[in-house]
């Protein structure tokens, strides 16, 4: 009996809100989806120096979340770019690095259970070399580095809230630290752990209309 | 009575001293023990203690700083090693190696599992594992020389004089091996050249009919050939040297019978172990690591028959303990501890089925809490063919001299450092003042005077003897443990490189059953075998898996909740373990044997970063080994025995480097004034 009352209230609410959804058709915003960033290189390794440690261009990789798309690094004093990569360090645009209104927090949840990013919220920001908005260490943002294997895992569970250099608000999921998407096997030799790491895959949700709400 | 063959593993009813600190028949005992005895030491071929432990029900070897055992799930740190009642001291961030103990002039080994605290103290928390020496002055000479792949050596000689008063009995043994490389520049200490040399001298004086001295010395030396490659963030340094290892153990008692009703036995015991690796790396750099662990004892123990079925034991003593380490602040300075403890042990036998033991424990710590260990158990003799135990009692580990004082910087491996928690806060402090500290944790502040680790330990035995040629045993056991000292980091220095410390923080339990069979088919058949569940877990982790702050990835990538059918408890513990043995054995002396040992899939490594061992993370594959030896002592005195281990080759490098490929051997023994 309660069962079927509660059918009934439920046909009842969604009855009542298809119906005021086709009162008010502008009022209609499309779900925003995922876009999944894959292989996005951030830094590679170029080889190993004579000194024995690996080195890179030493270069950042820039990225719009609202454009989905890579910035050239020639605009990196501008407010194009959202957040940028070099190896497992991550860069928002405002405070040290960047001229935008840039700010970040991790999240300790699931990507798609943060629908509204809590009113309390603290939102950092980048203040190099003492601390970044993503913070950045083993552990302690968004990924473990393991001294055994030398391999990077990217922590379940984290989202990183983004501020974008625009003011408006998103959400990112790092997946991958591995070209491929795949982390190596722990077995994997020593040169392929260095020349497959750093590549970026992750998923993000941008919202444009400046609320907070996913 | 019993009709069977002296055979490879059947116990018959022998003595056994470890449960009870007293001899008493394996059918009377209220807690289940495992014997080993010499004939299975030496048809198996065994010639290094890990070599017979790890076909032992229940016991699982592990791989890091030497080869440790686990017991029922626990670590190694939680089993004390005895050899003749007396602890061996020198682990290596908490293991024991055990090829350090050569088995040539082993009489016996006892395992005593679940919590022995209430008789051994610190350590005994998992079970206590204690090797009996030969004593016995029958052989007059025994010579065995076996020799086996990888260059693997081995001799023993083992001789013995006795006069009225005096028997002494010695013991030497030499053993070489050039190592087997199955992973190359592997940083594991058995794939390297050893050489090992073990004398055992014991000496027996009757002073009178009811009073004798014992004194016994056991020295053991150990030289391994280095070549080390440690692997950091992808650039591997090299390096190779050699380590030396002494460990000497000397004892010396006094023992007097004052009636048929009173004994004692005063005992003294000192052992020093030092170790030194001095290796040089690739790029010149020396790297030197020093290990001097010294351990005095004096002891104390009475036994009196208060009735006829009453018999206490009372014991007391002293320890004195001292560890210097280059890991420490000052490898000059020996940090001490010291013990004081007092024990008995009431055994009551209300009628003829019954018995039941209660015992307590008291030892009094210098530098940590001092710890009560408690522990009663109970023999119930259903029927002539069915028995039943049930025992619960209390162990304790103390915190080690590692946990309070480790002072270690890896400049090889990124520059991280583990401090001991009674100096962690006041060197991290200073390092804060010169500005080398980045960050500081909450734990930081939490920092205290450990506690020692604890154990409740619940076992439950059913034997059962259906027939003169069966037996069965089944078991079920749970341990709870609690003040789980762990290393967490506690902070990081400015460059990003870890700062580690110990705390009481752990909460764990293993619980499983174990089930035994043994069978004898004919006068030279018999068959015997086991099987053991071990479910481990880590009670903190549990708690939040269930409230859901957990999480692992599904397999598109994308992170989810952790949930407990994911969840697979400790690392290095396999769930399921079992052994089969069959054995063959002739009364004209020829004996040969087939034995498969499997275990099943273990966790290795968090591979996903979220703390919690589970099946998102890299395991170690499950696997059965097969070994096999024969041979033949003749009734002259001669002896030869071939054997192969590992028959299927079985090999994983990275998981289980104390495992080569498929290795053979031979042995020839001769032996004066043979008995027969």
């Amino acid at each position: 009996m309660l069962t079927f009352i509660k059918k009934i209230t439920l046909v009842t609410i969604v009855s009542v809100s298809m119906i005021a959804c086709t009162k008010n058709e502008s009022s209609v915003v499309a779900p925003l989806t995922a876009n999944v960033v894959k292989d996005l290189a951030a830094d590679t390794v170029l080889g190993i120096a004579s000194n024995g440690m690996p080195y890179s261009a030493g270069k950042y990789t820039f990225y719009s979340l609202e454009n989905n798309a890579i910035v050239p690094n020639t605009d990196s004093a501008t407010t194009k770019w959202d957040v940028a990569f070099v190896s497992t360090k991550i860069l928002i645009n405002g405070g040290t690095s960047g001229t935008g209104m840039g700010g970040a927090f991790v999240y300790t949840g699931l990507f798609d259970d943060l629908k509204t990013i809590p009113t309390d919220s603290v939102f950092k920001t980048d203040n190099a070399p003492a601390s970044y908005a993503i913070t950045y260490g083993s552990g302690k943002g968004w990924y473990t580095y393991d001294q055994a294997t030398s391999l990077v895992t990217p922590l379940a569970g984290r989202v990183l809230v983004i501020r974008t250099a625009s003011g408006k608000y998103a959400k990112i999921e790092i997946i991958n630290y591995y070209k491929g998407g795949v982390t190596l096997p722990v077995t994997a030799s020593d040169a392929d752990k260095l020349s497959k790491q750093r590549y970026y895959t992750f998923r993000y949700i941008f919202q444009p209309n400046g609320t907070k709400t996913f | 009575m019993r009709v069977l063959n002296d055979t490879i593993q059947w116990q018959g009813d022998s003595v056994v001293v470890t449960a009870t600190r007293s001899e008493r028949k394996l059918s009377n005992l209220t807690v289940p023990v495992t014997i080993i005895n010499a004939k299975a030491i030496q048809q198996t071929g065994s010639i290094r203690l890990t070599d017979i432990l790890k076909e032992q029900p229940g016991l699982t070897m592990t791989s890091g700083f030497g080869a440790g055992v686990q017991l029922q799930g626990l670590n190694p740190d939680y089993t004390i090693i005895l050899i003749n009642g007396e602890p061996l001291v020198g682990r290596t961030a908490g293991v024991l190696d055990l090829n350090r103990v050569a088995l040539g002039n082993v009489k016996k080994i006892e395992i005593v599992k679940g919590p022995s605290s209430s008789l051994y103290g610190s350590e005994a928390m998992a079970g206590v594992i204690n090797i009996i020496t030969d004593q016995s002055t029958q052989v007059p000479i025994q010579v065995s020389a076996r020799y086996g792949t990888y260059q693997t050596k081995d001799m023993s000689v083992d001789h013995a004089l006795n006069s009225k008063h005096l028997f002494y009995q010695g013991f030497y043994n030499y053993y070489n091996t050039d190592g087997f490389s199955i992973r190359p520049n592997s940083s594991s200490r058995v794939t390297t050249p050893i050489t090992r040399y073990t004398t055992n001298q014991q000496f027996k004086y009757l002073l009178n009919e009811s009073t004798n001295i014992l004194l016994g010395v056991r020295y053991t030396n150990e030289q391994i050939q280095n070549d080390i490659s440690v692997s950091n963030g992808g650039v591997t340094i090299h390096s190779n040297g050699t380590e030396n290892m002494h460990d000497y153990n000397v004892t010396a008692s006094l023992n007097h019978r004052f009636s048929n009703s009173l004994k004692t036995s005063f005992r003294s015991y000192l052992t020093q172990y030092d170790s030194k690796q001095d290796l040089l790396t690739l790029s010149g750099q020396p790297y030197i690591d020093l290990l001097n662990h010294l351990f005095q004892r004096i002891e104390n123990q009475t036994d009196w028959i208060v009735q006829k079925n009453i018999t206490a034991i009372f014991g007391a003593g002293s320890v004195m303990e001292g560890v210097k380490s280059s890991r420490y602040d000052s490898e000059q300075l020996r940090k001490t501890n010291s013990i004081h403890y007092a024990f008995t042990q009431w055994e009551w036998l209300p009628n003829a089925k019954t018995t039941l033991i209660g015992g307590a424990r008291f030892d009094e710590n210098a530098t940590f809490a001092s710890a009560f260990s408690p522990k009663l158990s109970l023999l119930y003799k259903i029927n002539a063919n069915h028995k039943l135990k049930l025992s619960i009692g209390q162990g304790f580990k103390a915190p080690d001299f590692r946990q309070l004082y480790l002072d270690f910087t890896n400049a090889a491996a990124g520059g991280y450092s583990v401090f001991g928690s009674a100096q962690a806060q006041q060197v991290i402090n200073e390092l804060n003042g010169i500005g080398q500290i980045g960050v500081l944790y909450d734990n930081f502040y939490q920092l205290k005077k450990l506690q020692p680790e604890y154990s409740t330990g619940i076992h439950i035995a059913w034997d059962i003897e259906p027939n003169a040629t069966t037996f069965l045993s089944l078991q079920l056991f749970r341990n709870d443990i609690k003040n789980l000292i762990e290393v967490q980091q506690v902070g990081a220095y400015t460059t990003g490189a870890q700062i580690f410390s110990y705390l009481n923080i752990g909460r764990a339990f293993t619980t499983g059953a174990e089930f035994e069979f043994k069978k004898q088919i004919n006068n030279q058949f018999s068959i015997n075998g086991g099987y053991q569940l071990v479910i481990t877990g880590d009670k903190d982790q549990i708690a939040q898996i269930k409230a859901g702050t957990v999480y692992t990835r599904d397999a598109s990538g994308n992170s989810r909740r952790l949930t407990m059918s994911d969840y697979v408890g400790l690392p290095n513990n396999s769930r399921h373990k079992a052994q089969l043995k069959f054995n063959y054995i002739t009364k004209n002396g020829l004996f040969a044997n087939l034995r498969f040992l499997y275990r099943s899939k273990w966790a290795v490594n968090n591979t996903n970063g979220n703390q919690v061992f589970d099946n998102g993370d890299s395991f170690a594959n499950g696997y059965v080994s097969i070994h096999s030896s024969f041979g033949k002592n003749f009734n002259n005195g001669w002896g030869f025995q071939l054997g192969c281990d590992n028959i299927s080759n079985y090999i994983d490098a990275s998981n289980l480097p104390n495992l080569p490929g498929r290795t053979f051997f031979i042995t020839m023994k001769y032996q004066l004034n043979h008995k027969k």
